[in-house]
Order: structure tokens, then sequence, then C-alpha cells
């Protein structure tokens, strides 16, 4: 992978900044037709169609006629292309139901296109903070979603992202991105899965001061990013520059391994970091193969073990715990991921649950959390399971059960350095993967399953259980965290997830959105006995026989009564863009 | 958010639908759309409430000089009355060309 500046030559300087045309200041409407060849340009459901926003206009925020998204079909070097655009200015470029839709919806057309033998490119400009609080579960969902279209399409297809700036690329939309088979940036994009400011909110300012602009774009930025491998190509904001370099990366065709598939090279890096004495330039020198540059006496066992002891103890069991010894057994791998097998209806089943870790060198992630080692670690685990039966009958593939007690992603400074981002779209990848090799992946919350980390683990699975029992959750941010942002109290935030289903805490509104396939009641799911074990072993047993039987997409998702009623934009999305996408 | 509602007289059918603007901070979205019969209808969607009489007073302008029979649909996001102008006009340029 080799990070270049796509340059022409100039006499001076200042005439090569004169000679550009600004990408950035594009609209997103203007970036498609500008990487569309001239005059091919043809937008889909586009703002006569008026499909806005069922949530915003409740939350007393006005809508845009095209939520943000633009659809544009056309060709690219004479080839068939489809280009999806997020326009930044409206809400910040963020992912609600039928501006995620529309993504997800026009990769799934090109991904029939591509398998029926009339290949698509597909070609997606991010510019996104990620899921739109407003329709914060809706937008969770939509971001799985598009994350499983990218992880198929890719097999067919180069998928080529672009991040252009201003916004960048951040939260759900990042591990997007990290999926994509090429990646081109200019200096002024940022990549990263927590944005600044909630690294600060979250994990305060002596973590990252966010209003530190220089070392910010200095860890995430474009320039960073290429120079450690994350992206392909380095770009100027020059509309000729980028698709030129979108046009050389659709034509290079597929990578033999995407970034994400790369768990051995990037968990190799990983372990030579030194999380002490870790910046952007010593990043540099370790990912361009230089070494570790490592302070004397710094060992990372001895490390882990001053962690381990001075870490406090906690002898309650995360119900992740829990779950895994009560269905699998004795974890047979160390924290943070722990795995086993269990017998479900004579055929034997793979689990894996996120637990804490407190000898964590990476001290953001020794919670139940997906942080760096956590995000790389399941995906090994899945690839394991995926290697091991590559020549099993599809009927026959291993069940992989995801125990989800997740709390949130890791917040860290270092964790967005080191690319936090690809971590967990190595873990979505794996999962997916699984899914399309006919394993199936059932997803069992046990706990909280917050954002990030439920996508990275569990919301790639063919079907998706709950226990009805407190502490169980599927949120994008934390109900403190969403308060704070949107300016409301607790008790407005609750009052709020009455009328408006996909911003609520509960399961059983969760259920309303037509996600689930099971919400098991009456389980107790801090001290299962063998009754409860047996229900929820029989459940498993039901949603995998039900996974056999379907194929192997989301599309399930969107078939319940449920998902008709309070998921009815994303299916009427599906419906109207199938009409008028081209043959 | 606040609705408003507007028509005007017309005196011959708008060209072509136009979209132009964004709803983002200090900034609108125009939908212009031919629109058969002698009227123009016009709705406002607006994040700030109470400016009724401000948004008459430029549309009532603005209709001094386009008589396009046409549904324009505003989008707004707190965009200052001459952007507002502005982006009106620049609708019409669109529609017309």
């Amino acid at each position: 992978m080799s990070a270049d500046i796509v340059a022409t030559e100039y006499a001076s300087p200042y005439e090569a900044i004169l000679a550009r045309h600004s990408f950035i200041e594009l609209s997103a409407r203007e970036r498609a037709r500008a990487v569309l060849d001239a005059d091919s340009f043809v937008e889909l459901l586009g703002p006569f169609d008026h499909l806005e926003s069922p949530w915003l206009p409740l939350q007393g925020v006005v809508c845009q006629a095209d939520d943000g998204m633009v659809i544009a079909r056309g060709t690219l070097d004479g080839a068939p292309a489809v280009v999806l655009a997020i326009e930044s200015a409206f809400q910040g470029g963020s992912i609600g139901e039928v501006s995620g839709a529309k993504i997800a919806a026009a990769l799934e057309l090109a991904l029939r296109a591509c398998a029926a033998g009339a290949p698509v490119l597909p070609v997606i400009l991010f510019e996104t903070g990620g899921v739109r609080l407003q329709e914060a579960n809706l937008g969770l969902a939509v971001i799985a979603e598009i994350q499983a279209a990218i992880v198929a399409l890719r097999r067919y297809v180069p998928v080529v992202g672009v991040i252009a700036g201003m916004v960048g690329c951040f939260g759900g939309m990042s591990l997007a991105a990290a999926l994509c088979s090429h990646l081109i940036m200019t200096r002024q994009g940022r990549l990263g899965m927590n944005g600044p400011e909630v690294i600060e909110q979250e994990a305060g300012i002596e973590e990252l001061n966010a209003s530190d602009r220089r070392l910010i774009w200095s860890m995430i930025g474009g320039a960073q990013r290429a120079a450690t491998g994350l992206v392909d190509t380095l770009v100027e904001d020059d509309s000729a520059q980028i698709v030129a370099a979108v046009r050389a990366a659709a034509a290079s065709g597929k990578p033999t391994q995407v970034r994400s598939e790369q768990i051995d090279h990037y968990l190799g890096l990983l372990a030579q970091v030194d999380p002490q004495h870790i910046d952007p330039a010593a990043m540099r020198t370790l990912w361009q193969g230089g070494g570790a540059p490592r302070a004397a006496g710094s060992g990372h066992a001895a490390e882990a073990a001053s962690a381990a002891s001075a870490a406090p103890q906690s002898t309650a069991r995360t119900r992740g715990q829990i779950w895994l010894e009560a269905l699998a057994g004795a974890s047979v791998t160390a924290a943070p991921i722990w795995s086993g097998t269990g017998a479900l209806a004579g055929e034997t089943a793979q689990f894996f649950a996120v637990v804490p870790d407190p000898a964590q060198r990476f001290e953001r992630a020794r919670d139940n959390v997906v942080g760096l080692e956590q995000g790389w670690r399941l995906a090994q685990a899945v690839r394991a399971v995926i290697d091991a039966d590559a020549g099993v009958d599809p009927s026959r593939k291993r069940p992989i059960i995801a125990l989800v007690d997740v709390k949130s992603q890791a917040y860290g400074r270092r964790e967005e350095l080191l690319g936090l981002h690809l971590a967990c779209a190595a873990a979505v990848d794996a999962y997916a993967s699984a899914r399309l090799a006919g394993h199936p992946v059932i997803a069992l919350i046990v706990g909280p399953a917050m954002s990030g980390a439920f996508l990275a683990h569990g919301y790639q699975a063919n079907r998706i259980l709950a226990l009805d029992a407190p502490g169980t959750m599927v949120h994008a941010m934390g109900r403190e965290a969403a308060a704070r942002v949107t300016r409301r109290s607790l008790e407005a935030l609750d009052a709020l997830g009455e009328t408006v289903i996909p911003m609520a805490y509960s399961m059983q509104a969760y259920q309303q959105l037509g996600l689930l396939s099971g919400l098991l009641e009456g389980v107790d799911a801090d001290a299962p006995g063998p009754r409860d074990i047996e229900q929820v072993r029989a459940a498993l047993t039901a949603a995998i026989a039900d996974a056999r039987s379907g194929p192997r997409d989301l599309s399930v998702r969107l078939q319940s009564a449920a998902a008709q009623k309070n998921r009815a934009a994303s299916i009427e999305v599906r419906r109207r863009l199938a009409q008028q996408w081209p043959a | 958010m606040e609705q408003l509602n507007f028509s005007y007289p017309a005196s011959r059918p708008a060209r072509q639908r136009a979209h132009v603007g964004v709803v983002g901070s200090g900034d609108l979205e125009v939908l212009l759309a031919p629109l058969a019969g002698t009227q123009s209808e016009v709705v406002v969607r607006t994040s700030v409430d109470g400016y009724g009489q401000i948004w008459k007073s430029v549309l009532d302008r603005f209709f001094t000089r386009y008589d396009g029979a046409a549904r324009i649909e505003i989008n707004d996001f707190g965009a200052t009355p001459g952007v507002v102008a502005l982006r009106l006009a620049e609708a019409v340029e669109v529609s017309e060309s």
C-alpha cells in the first residue's frame, strides 16, 4: 500500500494553488457530478422525491428534502458507477434512517447488479460525524446495513471511499470507510472513530484537548493516515486530483487483501507499540517498518503486570463472563476476549464475549469495551472459525454466538491515533464474512450493546436475540452523554423516547424497530439457573435454524410487522430506489 | 419549528423545476416546481419561530417580480431575509434557464 501525492508540475507553488478547484467547497451534489463522467450524472431519489426524515419533525427540526444524501448513477471512465455523496452542511452529514437507507439501498442494488454479472462501481464520498443522534438507534442499525453491503460488494468490485473534509469521517461511518477497498483523503480530512470533542467529554481534557487543532490533525488528519497506510492515496483539495485518484482506484481493481483483513500485520504492529511513548511520529516510524522506539526498561510485560496489580480487582462478574461460562464453560482464551464452545441441539457452537481486562496495556480499554486489541482479537478469533470450517458444507458450518455486553468503544487519544476505527472494522468484517460464508451468526444481548462496540461485536449477526432484563440496552450513545450533547435533561430525553422510538433506551422500544428476532423474558441475567440457561439455549437453537433457512444478508431485519411499521421509511427508500435504478 | 403557508396570483406556468440551497446554518433550501393554474403556493418550514410577518414581506416583494405558477417549498435553517431573497432569485434563474 503506497501513499503518494498525485501531483502536476507547475512553475511556482502559487500557480499550482491558483489552478486548483476546491472539492471541499463543493456541495454533495456538485461533488457527485464532478466524480462522474461529464454529462453522465443522473440523480436518484432526489429532493423532489421528498424522502425526508420521519423523525426530525417530531423533534422540531427542519428536514431537508433529500435528507442530506445524494445518490447519482452515471459512468466512471465509461464504466457504470454509483456515487453516494453525503451533504455535510445538513446536520453535519449525520446518518439518519433515510440518508443511511439511501446508501445501504444503493449498495444493495449495486451488489445485485454485480452478482448478475453487470458490475456497478460504488464510490462513497464520506463527510459525516456518524449516527444522527435524533434518530439514534435507526442510524446505528442502518450503518450496520451499510457495512454489511460494503463487505458483500467488495467481493465483486473495488469499493472506493473519499474523505475530503472539512467534517471528516467519524463514528460508525469511519468503520464503513475502513471496510472500503481503496480510501482517498486530503490533508484537510480527518478519519477516526470518536471525534475529538467526544473523547474530551468522555475521557477528560487531559486525555485530549479537542481545541488543539494541530495535535488533532497530526493524529487523525489525512497526511498521517496516508503516511501510516491507513488510507491509500493522499490528494490535494483539488477536484481534478480527486477525480483522477477515484478513477485510478476503480481501475486498479480489488486489492488481494483489504486493510480490515490484515489481522496479523496490524496485531504485529500493535504488539510493538509502547502505549506510554506512542505519538504520531513514533507511529509513523513503526508503521513504516522502522521497528519499535522503546524507552529503556519499559518492557511491556512488566507494565502489564504492574497495571494488573494496580487495577482494583473487581469481584463482580460481568454479564458477558457469566453467560460465556453458563453456555460454554470456562473460557479457553484470556481477557479481553473470552471464548469457548458449547453444545446446542447436538452441534457445537462457538461463543465469544468481550470481558474486562485489568492488565490491558491500553488503559482506556480495560473495561468491557471494544478497544484496539479487542477489535483485532475478535476479528482473529472469528476468522479462525471461518478458516477451520473452510471445507465444511455450508449447512454444517459452526454457529457463532456473540455474547454482547459492551459498554462502548474505547475513548482515548492512543486509540484514535492507532486506528481504532480499523480495529473495529476488522471485527465487523470478520463477523460479516462469517455470515456470508454460511455460518449462522447470532448475537445474544446480555448487557449493554452500545454504539460502535455493538457494530463491532454483534450487529453483523444473521439474528439478534436479547434478554429482557435490567441492564440490557441498545443505543448509539449513553443516556447521560446523549442528554449532554442534545442539551436535554435526562427526564426530557426519556420522555422523548416515548414518542420517538429510535431515541428510547428500553429493550421493549428497541424491539418495536423490528431488529430483534426475540426478546427473552423471565431470564435471570445475573445468576442464571439451569432453567434460564435451557431457555436461552432453546432460543439460540431456534435462531440458528432460522438463520440457516434464510438468506445470508440482513434483509430479514426489514420483514417483521414491527419493521413494516417503524422502519417504513427504510423500506420505502429501497422500494422507490429499485424503481428508479437504471437497468 | 414553524410552518407557514402563502399563496400569490400567477400569470403563466413556471418553466421547469429547480432545487437550490441546503438546510445548513444560516441557509435554506428552495424547491420550485411548476403548478397548474393561476396561483403560486408557498410552504415555509423554518427553524426560527415567530417571523411570519418578515416571511410575508420577503415573499410579497419576490412576487412583485415573479409571475410563474409554482409550488415553492422552503426549508429554512435560520437564513436572513437577504439570503432568502438571493436563494429565491437563484431558484427562479435555474427554473427559467
